[in-house]
């Protein structure tokens, strides 16, 4: 038994309610209270995953009182241990990131430990239909978060996201509403059970499959339905960028694999064959979709915006080739993406406010003016690309290992392409900063301005590029730990694909 | 009032003159009077429906929309802006806040006496899981409350007076 999984919702929402009441009178007590409730999150985090690593088993707990399948149930295994971890950490970085480059309001705060309430929730909940709740939290929150930007290109990405987020989550809700009618339960861990029973060849089980990845494929932005990603990454502010693309699709594609494993099971891509292909379909377009519109953009944002549809293709197909290498692969790519696309986004953020380069062709000659944050968003796009030892290779490395051991031809050929699509699109990016000189009568103060960027006192704070670098080393580091990684996730493992 | 609107002279909105300059709000006694007489039963009702969310049809979303209500009627009865000068924004604000705080509270009050969080049960008074349940029914009620009336006041703002709708601030360099 362990009281600290609900602290992980509980504390949170309440430093929330504190910002928010405290703030309408003092206004700077924002910042302090995130960034005491986001330490406390990550040590909470932290002794969660070190516990479930420890001990190799899964730590549940049971809400109010209530014996599950009927009371809702908390449970953290080695995958979701990894996912609640990632949350905490990139959270106390973007804040440590944006106590300069802002936002600074009131909302900003609470909106922001609201969202990594609803994130926590999504990764350790073992209940479908509070998964559900979690994912209109995060969704809420995030929503909020990008119209916090004050031009009207936030406001208009953020209807957008609105708009397409909440047929999402109505479609996820429609499958627990089928699986629900087939079964009569909502706890994961019970569904599992109940739906074999049912038969996986029954309509209402197939049809509860489909409307479930459908609608968590919308938030986590796989190439046809990846519609309101770009604008509300491009049009947030810098932070919030950041913080969204690390984490709402990540966690997103973590229910995607939750749902696959836990509750659907191996045994159901078994038995309907036709379900695997299609989420490997969906996955293989994305990662060349993506690669491609990145290619196209001439906006840093968005560039970086496209390259996580692509991306998040290649964390759905190695949870999708369901093998050991396959779903090792998707969960270190899936952690690994997120700190490094994170990463990208605040780097990205930076060289605007130093140099206020926000379109591929301002990125001309930027090393020479920021070699620090050049450096490291160079390093962050080489891990990203898969050079090794950087943990972006590890992942893809382990997914296409995946794809050859489970004989999927095709899906490994588009995942060795995708490396050198993502190439294309960051190579143009090092290839202009590093060997190009600033074009002549570049006026990058007012370019700022003219792409509707969020406004913000110049400069750059310690903290800001400190976090950069930070992220850029962890990038590197992480690669090599994957190894022990992988024993570690062993009896998880075990217990996903049922070896 | 002419009702299909065909007068001489038009505002900027396509409305007559007359009606433009007067905004939406028409004083009237009998809306005011009715409001003045309803209003206390309706809280009244609200009230009801979030105590009864333990044991039987209600709680804390629909009380709170329902007494929620009440400001809404006073603002159509009074006009908006007079209403809204009469609220204390702090106090939207603490009901919201004091409806999320109370159920967190209460969860983690039952882990302080040693259950799980949320169970009632442990809670040392004569029908506990029903008393905290209801507790938490009052607290929903208050954010639901809070928020819409919030919200309410919060878009029925944007249409005050003349003032121009803040969309031009890009071009500032």
């Amino acid at each position: 038994m362990s009281d600290l999984l609900p602290l992980l919702v509980a504390s949170p929402i309440l430093a929330a309610v504190a910002v928010l009441a405290l703030g309408y009178k003092f206004e700077r007590v924002g910042w302090p209270i995130a960034a005491l409730a986001s330490l406390v999150q990550v040590g909470l985090a932290g002794t969660v995953a070190a516990r479930v690593y420890g001990s190799g088993r899964t730590v549940t707990y049971e809400l109010g009182g209530f014996r599950p399948p009927f009371g809702i149930e908390l449970v953290v295994d080695g995958l979701s241990a990894a996912v609640a971890a990632l949350v905490a950490v990139v959270a106390l970085g973007v804040l440590a990131y944006a106590r300069r480059a802002g936002p600074r309001s009131i909302a900003f705060y609470t909106q922001y430990l609201l969202l990594v309430a609803g994130l926590s929730g999504m990764s350790i909940t073992g209940d479908m239909f509070n998964l559900y709740v979690f994912l209109e939290i995060t969704g809420l929150a995030a929503y909020a978060l990008v119209a916090s930007g004050d031009s009207g290109r936030a406001a208009v990405g953020a209807l957008k996201y609105l708009i397409i987020g909440t047929v999402g989550a109505s479609l996820f809700l429609l499958g627990i509403g089928y699986a629900f009618v087939a079964t009569g339960t909502l706890n994961m861990a019970d569904l599992s059970v109940r739906l074999a029973e049912v038969g996986y060849d029954a309509t209402l089980v197939r049809a509860s499959f489909a409307l479930v990845v459908a609608g968590l494929a919308v938030k986590t932005a796989l190439f046809p339905l990846h519609t309101w990603q770009p604008e509300a990454y491009a049009s947030a502010p810098d932070s919030v960028s950041a913080f969204i693309s690390a984490l709402v699709s990540t966690v997103s594609a973590y229910a995607i694999a939750r749902v696959i494993f836990s509750v659907f099971t191996v045994d159901f891509f078994a038995a309907v064959p036709a379900a695997r292909t299609a989420v490997l379909t969906l996955a293989g377009v994305s990662i060349i979709a993506g690669s491609a519109l990145a290619v196209m953009q001439t906006e840093v944002k968005r560039m970086l915006a496209y390259s996580s549809v692509s991306q998040f293709g290649l964390v759905v197909a190695g949870f999708a080739l369901a093998n050991q290498a396959g779903v090792v692969g998707g969960t270190v790519h899936l952690v690994g993406h997120g700190l490094m696309k994170g990463g990208l986004f605040l780097a990205a953020g930076a060289l605007a406010a130093v140099a206020g380069a926000r379109t591929v062709d301002e990125y001309d000659g930027l090393a020479a003016r920021a070699p620090v944050l050049s450096g490291a968003f160079a390093v962050l796009a080489l891990a990203m690309v898969g050079v090794p030892p950087a943990v972006g290779f590890v992942g893809k490395w382990y997914i296409a290992l995946g794809a050859f051991e489970a004989r999927a031809w095709p899906i490994a050929v588009v995942i060795l392409a995708s490396t050198l699509l993502t190439l294309a699109y960051f190579a143009r990016l090092v290839e202009r900063m590093y060997f190009r000189r600033p074009a002549a009568g570049t006026a990058p103060a007012g370019a700022a301005v003219a792409d509707g960027g969020s406004d913000r006192p110049a400069g750059l704070s310690v903290g800001m590029v400190a976090v950069v670098v930070v992220v850029a080393i962890l990038a590197v580091a992480l690669g090599s730990l994957v190894a022990e990684f992988e024993q570690l996730m062993q009896p998880t493992l075990d217990t996903l694909l049922q070896l | 009032m002419s009702a299909d609107g065909t007068g001489p002279e038009r505002g900027p909105e396509g409305n007559t003159a007359r009606e433009w300059e007067r905004g939406p709000y028409v004083e009237s006694t009998i809306i005011m009077t009715t409001v003045r007489v309803v209003s206390p039963f309706i809280l009244t009702l609200g009230l009801f429906v979030m105590f009864h969310g333990a044991d039987s049809a209600g709680g804390g979303f629909q009380g709170g929309a329902i007494a929620a209500t009440v400001l809404l009627m006073l603002a159509f009865a009074f006009g908006i802006e007079p209403v809204r000068d009469w609220i204390d924004p702090g106090t939207v604000l603490i009901l919201m806040a004091a409806g999320v705080a109370n159920f967190v509270l209460i969860g983690l009050g039952a882990i302080a006496l040693g259950g799980e969080f949320l169970q009632y049960d442990v809670y040392p008074i004569y029908h506990g899981t029903k008393y905290s349940i209801e507790l938490i029914e009052l607290g929903i009620g208050a954010v639901v409350a809070g928020v819409i009336t919030g919200l309410f006041f919060l878009i029925a703002g944007g249409f005050e007076a003349a003032e121009p709708i803040e969309d031009t601030v890009e071009d500032e360099s």
